[in-house]
C-alpha cells in the first residue's frame, strides 16, 4: 500500500513525458526501428537466404557474390551519403528455407544488427517476414516477386521477375525454331513451380505451341525420374520443359531424358552447373538446350545497355574464389546491391524509406540488363517490379552463351490476358494466394 | 502403348530392387532388436557418401566404393548397436528417440564434411540396353536390380541354411526362447545391425550415381520404407520385399499414368487400406524374421 501511495504521489505529467522519452529512445536503441550509420561506421546490410538445406544453391552463391560486390565497392571508397562515406558490411542470417527461421532472422538483423536492408530469395520464407518488415519499415528485396501483393509495400523485386521472364526463352526458341509445335511440361508442387507453370503454359499457348499432355507435377521429395520422364516421353514432343525445377532436378531429369533416347529440345528456366549434367549426358544432348541465366564472362554482357559492372571480371573473380559454384543467383544479389548503392547515394541516406523513394523515383530503374520500369500493379497489385529486358541462353559447344536479349514488358503487352488466365487457374494471381 | 507399358515394367523394377534393399535391412534390425530405427534413411545416404568418397573424391573403381559402403555402414550399425540400442534394450521408446537424434547427427556431419549442396557423381557407365524404340535399360540401373537379387537370396540363404541365420530367426520370434538354448542375443543384435545397416548403405552406394545425394536424402527413402514395411507387416522380411515391389510399381505405374503427386497419395492410400483389412500387414504375425 504504502508503495502503492509512493508511486501515485511521485506520478506526474513531467515524469510521464521523461517516462515517454526514455521509452522512444530505448526502443531506438534496441533497435525496433532501423538504426542509422553514424560517420565512417559500415552500413550493414541483411542477407536473410537459405545457406544450408536444399535451397540452398538459390541463396549461398548470392551471398558469395555479395562479399565480391563489397570488398569492390569498399576498395573504392564505400558508399557515399551526403559528404560521408561508408564501407558496407553483410550480416548473413541462414533462414533454411523455413518461414519460422525467416522470421527470427529478421528479428535479429533489424534489431540486433541494426541493418539498413534486407535481401531475401523470399517465396516460403517472406510470410514469416512480413509481420517483422512491416511493423520495422525494413526495406527488403526478393527473387521471387511472386511475393508482391499490394500490402508489400516495403518489398521490391528488383533483379528478377522469377517467372515471367521465361516467356523470352519460350519466344525466342519459337521465332528461331518455328517447325518446333509440341511440348509437354514437368514441375515441382510448389511455390516456384505453380507459377512458373502458368507462365510456361501462356508462353506456349502465345506462340501457338500445343501441349501434349497435362502437365506432370511431381512431389519436391522425388528421387527416381525414370518415371516422370518415361510419360513425358510416351507423346513423342517437340519441346520438353522444365519449368522452374530445382538443379537438384534438372540433372536427373535430363540424365534420364538422355538415357530414354530423347532428341528434342529442352528449355528450363535454369540450368545451373550445366557442365556437370554434360558430364552425365554428352555435349551432343546438351547442344541447344535454352535456359534464362547467363554465365557472366559471356561477351553479350559487355553490352553497353548491361548495367552490371565488370561483369566478366566478376565472374573471372567469382570462379577463382568458388570454382565450380556459379549459378543463377551468383550475381542477383550484387546486382541489386548496385541499384541499392546508386538510390542511397541519391537519397544521401541509407534509410529504408528514402532508398526506397530514391529508387523508384520517375518509375524506373537500371536493371542488370538495362534500363527497366517499375512494374506490377495489375500482375501483383503494387508497381514494386524491376522488368525490362531478359538474355535468352543457349548451351553452344558445352558452354552457355546469350542469344538474345527480350523484353518482356512487350510480351505481356501481347499477351498479358493469357498469363493472368493461366496464373488464375492455378490459382497464383497476387488475390488469390493465401 | 506397349513401349510405354514395358519401360513403366523396367522402371517399377528398379525402384522395387533398392526399396527392397533398404527395407529389408530395417524389418531385420526392428525383428531382432524391437526398435524402429528412424536413422536407417541416413545409413543409405551413409552409403551414398562411400561411393562420393571413394569413386569420386579418391578415384577408385566404382565396386570398390560399393564395397567400402557396405562394410562402413555395416560398421557404423555395430557402433549403433553398441552405443544406442544395447544400454537402451529394455525400452524401446528410448531406442527410436536415440536413433531421431543420431538422424540429426549424421546428417549434421554429413553437410560438415561434404557441403548441402548436391554431389555431382559422374556416371559409371552410359552403357544402356535398348530393346525397342521407347524401351530401354541403363546399365546402371540394372546394376542395382541384379545386386538385389543377388543380396536378398543371399540373406535368404543365410537365415534358412546356417545356424547364424536360424539363430537371428529365433531371437527374432522369441527372444527369451533364443537366450534359453543359449543363443548370445547381443551377439545377433550385433549381427543384424551389420546386416541391416550394410544393406541399407549398399543401397545408398548402389544407387549414388543415380539420385540426388545430398546429407538429406535419407528422408524421403525412409517415408517410403515405412510405408513398405507396415504393408508388408512390420518384422516380416517376405513381407517387405512383396510390399516393396507392390509399392514401387503401383507408385510407378501412376505416376506414369496421372502424377507424381497422385501416386503418393495412392501409395498412402494403398498403407492405410492394408491397415483397416489387416492391423498387423500383409504378413505381420504369423511370419516374421
Amino acid at each position: 500500500m504504502k508503495n502503492l501511495k509512493n508511486f501515485g504521489g511521485s506520478f506526474s505529467r513531467r515524469r510521464l513525458l521523461a517516462g515517454a522519452n526514455a521509452l522512444s529512445v530505448s526502443l531506438l536503441s534496441s533497435g525496433l526501428f532501423p538504426r542509422l550509420a553514424r560517420s565512417g561506421e559500415p552500413i550493414k546490410i541483411g542477407f536473410l537466404a537459405p545457406l544450408t538445406g536444399e535451397v540452398a544453391a538459390w541463396g549461398k552463391p548470392g551471398l558469395d557474390g555479395c562479399l565480391i560486390w563489397a570488398e569492390w565497392v569498399n576498395a573504392l571508397g564505400g558508399v557515399k551519403l551526403g559528404n560521408e562515406r561508408h564501407n558496407i558490411e553483410f550480416v548473413a542470417y541462414d533462414n533454411e528455407y523455413d518461414p519460422g527461421k525467416a522470421r527470427t532472422g529478421a528479428a535479429k538483423l533489424i534489431r540486433e544488427d541494426g541493418v539498413q536492408f534486407i535481401m531475401m530469395l523470399g517465396g516460403d520464407t517472406w510470410p514469416g517476414v512480413q509481420p517483422v518488415a512491416e511493423r520495422s519499415g525494413m526495406l527488403v528485396s526478393t527473387l521471387l516477386p511472386s511475393d508482391l501483393t499490394p500490402d508489400t509495400t516495403t518489398l521490391i523485386a528488383p533483379a528478377e521477375v522469377h517467372p515471367i521472364y521465361n516467356v523470352t526463352g519460350v519466344e525466342w526458341m519459337a521465332e528461331t525454331f518455328p517447325n518446333l509445335k509440341s511440348a509437354v511440361i514437368c514441375a515441382q508442387d510448389d511455390a516456384l513451380g505453380l507459377p512458373s507453370l502458368a507462365t510456361y503454359l501462356a508462353a506456349f499457348e502465345a506462340e501457338g505451341i500445343e501441349l501434349q499432355q497435362d502437365p506432370l507435377l511431381f512431389d519436391p521429395a522425388t528421387t527416381d525420374f525414370a518415371p516422370i520422364v518415361t510419360k513425358m516421353l510416351s507423346s513423342n514432343p517437340d519441346i520438353v520443359s522444365l519449368d522452374t525445377c530445382y538443379s537438384d532436378y534438372v540433372h536427373p531429369i535430363c540424365e534420364q531424358l538422355f538415357q530414354q533416347g530423347y532428341e528434342g529440345k529442352v528449355i528450363s528456366c535454369t540450368a545451373d552447373f550445366y557442365e556437370q549434367i554434360i558430364e552425365k549426358t554428352s555435349k551432343e544432348f546438351m547442344e541447344g538446350f535454352i535456359f534464362q541465366f547467363p554465365d557472366f564472362d559471356d561477351p553479350a554482357l559487355n553490352d553497353p545497355r548491361v548495367n552490371f559492372k565488370d561483369p566478366n571480371d566478376f565472374f573471372r573473380e567469382y570462379n577463382r574464389r568458388y570454382p565450380g559454384e556459379w549459378g543463377a543467383v551468383s550475381w542477383e544479389y550484387a546486382s541489386i546491391m548496385d541499384l541499392w548503392k546508386e538510390a542511397a547515394e541519391k537519397a544521401g541516406s541509407a534509410e529504408p524509406e528514402k532508398v526506397l523513394a530514391a529508387m523508384k523515383s520517375g518509375g524506373k530503374g537500371a536493371h542488370a540488363f538495362g534500363e527497366a520500369n517499375w512494374w506490377g500493379r495489375e500482375f501483383f497489385g503494387i508497381d514494386n517490379a524491376l522488368v525490362g529486358n531478359w538474355p535468352v541462353v543457349v548451351i553452344e559447344d558445352g558452354k552457355a552463351r546469350v542469344k538474345a536479349y527480350k523484353s518482356i514488358p512487350d510480351w505481356y503487352d501481347r499477351h498479358g490476358e493469357l498469363l493472368i488466365r493461366h496464373m488464375e487457374a492455378l490459382g497464383q494471381m497476387y488475390y488469390q494466394r493465401g | 502403348m506397349h513401349e510405354l507399358l514395358l519401360q513403366t515394367f523396367l522402371n517399377a523394377t528398379y525402384a522395387a530392387s533398392y526399396i527392397a534393399l533398404v527395407a529389408v535391412g530395417l524389418v531385420l534390425i526392428f525383428g531382432v532388436m524391437g526398435v524402429i530405427n528412424f536413422a536407417h534413411g541416413e545409413l543409405y545416404m551413409l552409403g551414398a557418401y562411400g561411393v562420393v568418397a571413394v569413386y569420386v573424391g579418391a578415384q577408385q573403381s566404382f565396386l570398390l566404393a560399393v564395397a567400402v559402403g557396405l562394410m562402413f555402414v555395416g560398421l557404423v550399425g555395430l557402433l549403433m548397436e553398441r552405443a544406442l540400442f544395447r544400454p537402451l534394450r529394455d525400452n524401446p521408446l528410448s531406442g527410436l528417440v536415440a536413433s531421431i537424434g543420431l538422424l540429426l547427427i549424421l546428417q549434421a556431419l554429413a553437410a560438415i564434411f561434404f557441403g548441402v549442396r548436391m554431389e555431382h557423381i559422374p556416371p559409371v557407365t552410359q552403357e544402356v540396353l535398348r530393346f525397342s524404340d521407347g524401351v530401354s535399360l541403363p546399365l546402371q540401373r540394372l546394376f542395382v536390380i541384379v545386386a538385389a537379387i543377388v543380396l536378398l537370396t543371399g540373406l535368404w540363404m543365410f537365415l534358412k541354411r546356417t545356424r547364424f541365420g536360424w539363430a537371428l530367426r529365433a531371437s527374432a520370434e522369441d527372444r527369451e526362447a533364443a537366450q534359453l538354448q543359449g543363443i548370445s542375443v547381443t551377439r545377433i543384435a550385433q549381427l543384424a545391425m551389420v546386416i541391416g545397416a550394410g544393406l541399407a548403405g549398399v543401397a545408398g552406394a548402389l544407387t549414388a550415381p543415380l539420385v540426388r545425394v545430398y546429407p538429406y536424402m535419407g528422408h524421403s527413402v525412409i517415408v517410403t520404407v515405412f510405408i513398405v514395411i507396415i504393408v508388408g507387416g512390420v518384422g516380416s522380411l517376405e513381407g517387405a520385399v512383396i510390399a516393396a515391389i507392390a509399392y514401387a510399381f503401383v507408385h510407378t505405374f501412376v505416376t506414369t499414368f496421372f502424377d507424381g503427386v497422385v501416386a503418393d497419395i495412392v501409395g498412402l492410400l494403398l498403407m492405410l487400406m492394408v491397415l483397416v483389412v489387416r492391423p498387423t500387414g500383409l504378413f505381420g504375425a504369423r511370419d516374421r524374421a
